[in-house]
């Protein structure tokens, strides 16, 4: 029978640790398949497994909050183009709304100061 | 006493009494097949204490359960792939008794029938790959001391511009990666990149993609995926399984684009 040795080749490292048999495969390449993937069909437990995000679940074996994981670079979802410039044009829009409410504020502040010299 | 439910792994073809021997379900407790015209349901007791509704959502929140019951239910899928074909079910799927683990095998009869005839002696390769070379680190002495505002900005305005085009050219090698492998395959799903801190590697993984691959075919997989890793010496490629094949068993007609 034909194998793919996955340890064999040139330019391409072994997904495996080296030595007696294959180890047991990592932890978040098991939770993508049996979470993510696989047949669908009911059972008579109802179970929402959307519940654990995949996302959750790598932050949680991490053990620190999204803002460490942030901090210490993990900010792999920042890197989805969609996400990304969708973010951009937020910020883009926030800056504006920003400027605006600056805008407003100082005029709105000018005619107060001017109903209190009126007064 | 506590109240059983039937905890199903996988739907199988071609699966013999003897395949399982050596193998234990969830909690040490035996396998068991329940089968519907030639369609086998792979099985075990489970305590609803544990598996019920309220019980699971609560364990769900325990990573030390959800690893354990993730890798027996993938150890029992592996055990069946060995023997015969299989299509694994997702995670926690609890029927109440046989006759109910039954109903479901007839309701899905045609569309598992279906999925188990796509994946018939196939199996599943996970072929990774990581920026490598493609990295957005700033050059040797680039670190310089900035004295100044401008200086400051003018930095982060090259980093930035320079992280785009990496990225631009990350995903480009990526796509060219993905488009070959596939070409060898019978089918292809793109799964999400996995972050750094879980690969253990310091380079960004770029494709995360699985490929199911006929049995005949694996020399010549193997051989393209040798191809592509001197093609593209600035990702490092790491191929992995065989897997069962999860990602290509769905009841659905599947979504290769």
């Amino acid at each position: 029978m034909s194998d793919i040795t996955p340890t064999a080749g040139r330019g391409y490292s072994p997904a495996r640790d080296a030595g007696g048999g294959p180890a047991p495969a990592n932890l978040a390449d098991i939770l993508e398949r049996v979470l993510d993937k696989g047949i669908i069909i009911a059972g008579d437990i109802q179970v929402n497994l959307l519940d654990i995000e995949l996302l959750t679940i790598r932050i949680r074996l991490l053990v620190v909050s999204v803002d460490k994981a942030q901090e210490m670079g993990i900010d792999w979802w920042r890197h989805d183009a969609g996400l990304t410039s969708s973010k951009r044009e937020l910020e883009n829009e926030n800056e504006e709304l920003r400027a605006r409410i600056a805008e407003l504020e100082s005029s709105s502040g000018s005619q107060r100061s001017r109903a209190r010299k009126r007064s | 006493m506590s109240t059983k439910g039937r905890y199903m792994f996988a739907v199988a073809t071609g699966l013999e009494s003897s395949d399982l021997e050596g193998q234990d379900g969830l909690d040490g407790n035996p396998l068991d097949v329940v089968e519907h015209r030639g369609l086998q349901a792979v099985v075990c007791d489970v305590d609803l204490d544990e598996f019920g509704e309220e019980p699971v959502r609560q364990n769900l929140e325990q990573l030390a359960w959800v690893e354990r019951v993730a890798r027996t239910h993938d150890s029992v899928v592996r055990a069946v792939a060995a023997r015969a074909t299989v299509a694994p079910l997702r995670l926690i799927t609890v029927c109440l008794d046989d006759e109910s683990v039954v109903r479901r095998l007839e309701q899905w009869e045609t569309p598992l029938r279906a999925a188990l005839e796509r994946i018939e002696g196939c199996r599943e390769w996970s072929v990774k790959a990581y920026a490598g070379a493609l990295t957005s680190d700033p050059p040797d002495g680039a670190e310089a001391l900035v004295t100044t505002g401008t200086a400051y900005l003018r930095r982060k305005r090259q980093q930035s511009d320079r992280r785009q085009q990496v990225d631009r050219e990350a995903a480009e090698t990526a796509e060219a990666l993905h488009v070959a492998l596939a070409g060898r395959s019978r089918a292809s799903r793109l799964l999400a990149p996995q972050d750094p801190q879980l690969t253990g590697r310091r380079d960004r993984m770029i494709l995360n993609g699985a490929y199911l691959v006929a049995l005949g075919d694996e020399p010549t997989f193997q051989a393209a995926v040798d191809d592509l890793a001197e093609r593209h010496p600035d990702a490092s490629l790491e191929v992995a399984g065989p897997w069962a094949p999860y990602s290509f068993a769905v009841l659905e007609i599947p979504d290769d684009s």
